[in-house]
């Protein structure tokens, strides 16, 4: 069965303030799916209605499955796991006890095997268990953020702007780690992205997102070769 | 010296009791940011449940336990039925609303029990144990005992269960709890039925003391106030630690301080509430609300 992402027909917005004007794209199993597009196009909206977050008209399936109308908390335990703008760390609690909110609706004893695995994606949150989430570096949080995640085992990872207010050096790090995840569990990634270059460096696919509706679909490559996106958005001319 | 003792033992006895309010008072906090006006008057309804049991010929801890059952229950229905309607409604309105059940639950209790006084059974034996020139009576040292067990049952659940971390994980980021598949209108409705639970105890436990009827808990209210923006109100810790030091400094306030004696002891908490405030907002154990320019 496979277990493809597709959105058609997607609608949604906040209150009166329509954002998105029927958004439509598939994303394979085990791609990474890159959403670019200036600020206000909508990118942070589409990945709050894949995960629920806002309510969306449309269809959101996921193989074959429904997403549409479910609560953020269902979308999970589907699989979905979405890495917010702004981390989504829970600050007071340790960074153990981040992770282990990753796995909340998993039991059993894989999580313990997990939690190993996760650090050696991630050998700087090893040494800081024990300690508040709070006091860890953006660059840190972030890391956390995607360890989270990957404690849900997820089918789909839903990444929004990982790059925000971090460091190229860690930025570049991040993404490593990003592309490592997606070859070894052959987790599909959805990632929106202000960094283009980097965004495209991991995608198979991507997508141009402007005023909520998507502008220009393709390969990674051929993105990078479009004139316009790369005046837009590479910051050269091709 | 022995005497002053006896009056920090005392005071000890009292704290436990407005401790336990405060404790009430502070779970709802941490997870939905509402100070509920009416926790003291749920507790009183609660107490009110144990009286009818044990007045139906049930043994007391038995009648101990179905009131604790009853008020879990009781209290994570209201929240679904009259705080989730207001969820994310400004403060004032929720305010209004907890104030609103104040005076309901307060007239309930009149019109089903009358506002006439009930004796209400000690659940402690009488006499005292006698050490160092003080006297510490039973009764006080099963308050203590009983808050002591409250505290160390609630820290057990949050720090060592899954549905306790997850409760704490919703105290901290509502929205990120709920991406991880945590849910949260479940755990908000846990946390009253929890903090009904607590203000029961305390409930039970004062109702010996005083007389039970439907004002019993108003002045423990403003203790429990003062005892939480002590220890700071996002602190469950700090609830029972602000508990205990309002009840010693009210006891010995009326002790020693001769202008205040017995009549003025209640502006004790008062004085508390208004020194905290200004001086250290966030309480002893809380965290000040801090954020990134």
């Amino acid at each position: 069965m496979s277990e493809d992402l597709v959105v058609e027909d997607l609608h949604a917005g906040y209150g009166d303030a329509r954002v998105l004007h029927g958004v439509r794209f598939t994303v394979r199993q085990g791609e990474v799916c890159a959403i670019l597009g200036p600020n206000g196009a909508g990118k942070t909206t589409l990945l709050r209605a894949l995960s629920g977050v806002i309510r969306a008209r449309g269809t959101i399936t996921l193989g074959g499955t429904s997403l549409t109308g479910r609560s953020p908390d269902a979308v999970a335990r589907l699989g979905v796991a979405h890495v917010p703008e702004g981390r989504g760390t829970f600050m007071p609690l340790t960074v153990e006890e981040n992770l282990r909110l990753g796995a909340y609706v998993r039991r059993g004893p894989s999580v313990e095997e997990d939690l190993e695995r996760i650090h050696t994606y991630f050998p700087v949150l090893k040494k800081r268990l024990k300690q508040a989430a709070g006091s860890l570096s953006g660059g840190e949080q972030q890391m956390l953020a995607l360890g989270r995640a990957l404690m849900l085992r997820p089918r789909v990872l839903l990444l929004d702007e990982p790059s925000l207010g971090l460091a190229p050096l860690v930025t570049r790090e991040l993404f490593r780690i990003v592309q490592a995840i997606n070859t070894e569990e052959r987790t599909t990634v959805v990632v929106v992205e202000q960094n283009a270059h980097l965004a495209l460096g991991i995608a198979q696919q991507a997508h141009v997102l402007e005023t909520g509706r998507i502008v220009l679909s393709g390969t990674a490559a051929e993105i990078r070769a479009d004139e316009q996106v790369a005046q837009s958005y590479l910051g050269y001319r091709v | 010296m022995a005497a002053f003792l006896q009056q920090v033992v005392e005071g000890l006895g009292a704290g436990a009791i407005y401790a336990s309010l405060a404790l009430a008072l502070v779970l709802i906090y941490q997870f939905t940011g509402i100070v509920n006006f009416a926790q003291g008057e749920l507790a009183m309804f609660s107490t009110y449940i144990a009286w009818q049991c044990v007045a139906a010929g049930m043994p007391f801890w038995l009648a101990l336990v179905v009131t604790l059952a009853v008020s879990f229950a009781g209290g994570m229905l209201i929240e679904r039925i009259i705080i989730r309607p207001v969820e994310g409604a400004p403060e004032l309105t929720i305010v209004i609303v907890t104030v609103g059940l104040f005076i309901f639950v307060n007239a309930a209790a009149g019109w089903i029990w009358t506002f006439l006084i009930k004796d209400f059974p000690n659940p402690f034996p009488g006499g005292a144990l006698e050490a160092a020139g003080i006297s510490v009576n039973f009764s006080t040292l099963g308050v203590l005992g009983v808050v002591a067990l409250v505290m160390g049952l609630l820290y057990l659940l949050f720090q060592y269960t899954k549905i306790g971390l997850g409760m704490r994980a919703v105290a901290a980021n509502p929205a990120s709890a709920r991406l991880v598949g945590i849910r949260v209108g479940r755990t908000l409705a846990l946390g009253w039925g929890l903090a009904a639970t607590v203000g029961a105890v305390s409930g039970v436990l004062v109702a010996p003391l005083l007389f039970l009827e439907p004002n019993m808990m108003g002045g423990v209210l403003i203790y429990a106030f003062a005892a939480a923006t002590l220890g700071g109100f996002d602190s469950p810790l700090g609830a029972v630690v602000g508990g205990l030091v309002v009840g010693v400094a009210e006891t010995l306030a009326g002790a020693y301080v001769g202008f205040i004696g017995s009549d003025l002891k209640v502006g004790v908490p008062l004085v508390i509430i208004l020194g905290v405030l200004l001086l250290r907002p966030q309480g002893l154990f809380g965290r000040a609300a801090v954020e990134r320019a």
